[in-house]
């Protein structure tokens, strides 16, 4: 163990030597004072002065548990709601509305709005072009968000119409993709939206 | 930890030699122990051995990176499990899964899972990526793996777009009818494009096959690479922590 933590450390007892206190990962914490090494042989990286944890079981543990939520969650949702399954695939029987999946129903949503280039393909592309250079158009070095407003407000703008889209697409639209109040406020006369 | 020479219960010293040999340390009893146990597991290993506190409270992670990761793993077992009994012609996968939700044991849990978690996984990554915007954490040293992870979101709603057919039931056929027309409006490459994607004119088994085999084998590898690159730098250029 000592030769992978302390290995080559130039103090003449590199090797076998299983000496606990010198292990350089220890370094750089309030309460504990060792020997320095020499040269820093495999945590290479500058920690800052705050308070640093060990990751197992510290964040295991954290994810353990969220995973485990995420799954109970899932395996409830999996034995009350099925998964949808409809009639047999037919293409001479169009379903009306067809809609495509539900993180794509923005884009359709887009391309009831707009001439199918700018919404099918040049929206898009161009979102995911912004995405990509984002870090590199963004020169703010600052990460306290009372420094980036711009940033902030650009970004939950972009968030916020992409959802509505989504949630238009899904519930406001029906037949031959026409809006529609029905589905989510009722009919009319109706007592219930069922 | 190796057997002790006081050990006289030879079994239990044999037990004792092969937990050693999997396990080069015991349990985290203190930090330098769980320090050591990271350095020498391979799967610890994907962490650095110390963070900030703050960059591992839950408030700030929300845990939605490691969230979408478990759900990555979970989809590939429930995946795995499906293709057991998945047959991706246009004569069978609407049987097979008709199979899968009244004859196979547990085949309808396992077919839920991998509809839900697959739609949760797209909300976590969608999540992950607007945390991530709102501390700033792509900012420099960490522009380039904010592209990694802008394609890792792409790769997961392909991933999602492409099992959306294997059912092969009217939702399925006609949600990529609409979804692979988009693709015929980009000027010159349009058509092309969404010929090449469907094997042909129109959704069939041409179709299937192809979303097929991007489903389970093309998309998962390259989620999977993606994924590994994202990990390691984010290893490497270190934990944002709090603002």
């Amino acid at each position: 163990m000592a030769t992978v933590v302390g290995g080559g450390n130039g103090d003449g007892r590199s090797g076998r030597a299983v000496d606990v206190p010198r292990s350089p990962l220890t370094r750089g914490r309030p309460g504990t004072s060792g020997p320095e090494l020499a040269t820093p042989p495999l945590v290479v990286r500058r920690r800052e002065e705050e308070e640093t944890v060990v990751t197992f079981p510290h964040l295991i543990w954290k994810e353990f548990l969220a995973g485990l939520t995420m799954f109970v969650f899932l395996l409830v949702v999996s034995i009350q709601v099925n998964a949808p399954l409809l009639q047999r695939a037919n293409t001479a029987i169009t379903p009306n509305p067809a809609k495509a999946p539900w993180y794509f129903v923005g884009l359709q949503e887009l391309l009831e709005r707009f001439p199918p280039v700018m919404a099918g393909v040049a929206f898009p592309s161009f979102v995911i072009i912004f995405m990509i250079l984002t870090p590199y158009l963004d020169r703010n070095p600052s990460r306290r968000p009372q420094d980036r407003k711009v940033a902030i407000a650009m970004f939950t703008i972009y968030l916020c119409l992409a959802v509505s889209f989504v949630v238009i697409g899904v519930f406001f639209r029906s037949l031959a993709f026409n809006w529609d109040w029905t589905m989510v406020l009722g009919h009319p006369g109706l007592s219930s939206p069922t | 930890m190796s057997a002790t020479p006081r050990e006289s219960n030879p079994v239990r010293a044999f037990m004792s030699e092969v937990w050693g040999s999997i396990f080069r340390h015991g349990l985290p009893t203190t930090d330098k122990v769980a320090a050591r146990t990271a350095l020498t597991n391979f799967f610890l290993h994907i962490h650095p051995v110390r963070v900030k506190r703050s960059a591992i409270r839950v408030s700030y992670t929300l845990c939605l990176g490691g969230l979408s990761f478990f759900l990555f793993i979970l989809l590939t077992i429930t995946g795995l499990f499906l293709m057991f009994y998945y047959i991706p012609s246009v004569d069978q996968a609407y049987q097979n899964i008709k199979d899968l939700e009244f004859v196979a044991t547990f085949g309808l849990i396992i077919r839920n899972m991998h509809r839900w978690a697959a739609h949760a996984m797209v909300i976590t990554v969608w999540l992950h990526m607007a945390r991530v915007f709102y501390q700033g954490a792509y900012k420099p040293p960490r522009q380039f793996n904010w592209a990694i992870g802008t394609l890792l979101l792409l790769t997961t709603l392909l991933l999602s777009f492409s099992g959306y057919l294997l059912p092969w039931d009217q939702l399925a056929v006609w949600a990529i009818t609409v979804g692979t027309n988009m693709a015929k409006y980009a000027p010159i490459a349009g058509p092309y494009t969404r010929y090449l994607l469907l094997g042909g004119r129109n959704v069939a088994q041409g179709a299937l096959i192809r979303f097929y085999v991007l489903h389970v084998i093309a998309l998962p590898l390259i989620g999977f690479l993606l994924m590994v690159v994202h990990f390691w730098r984010v290893r490497k250029d270190g934990f944002t922590g709090g603002l």
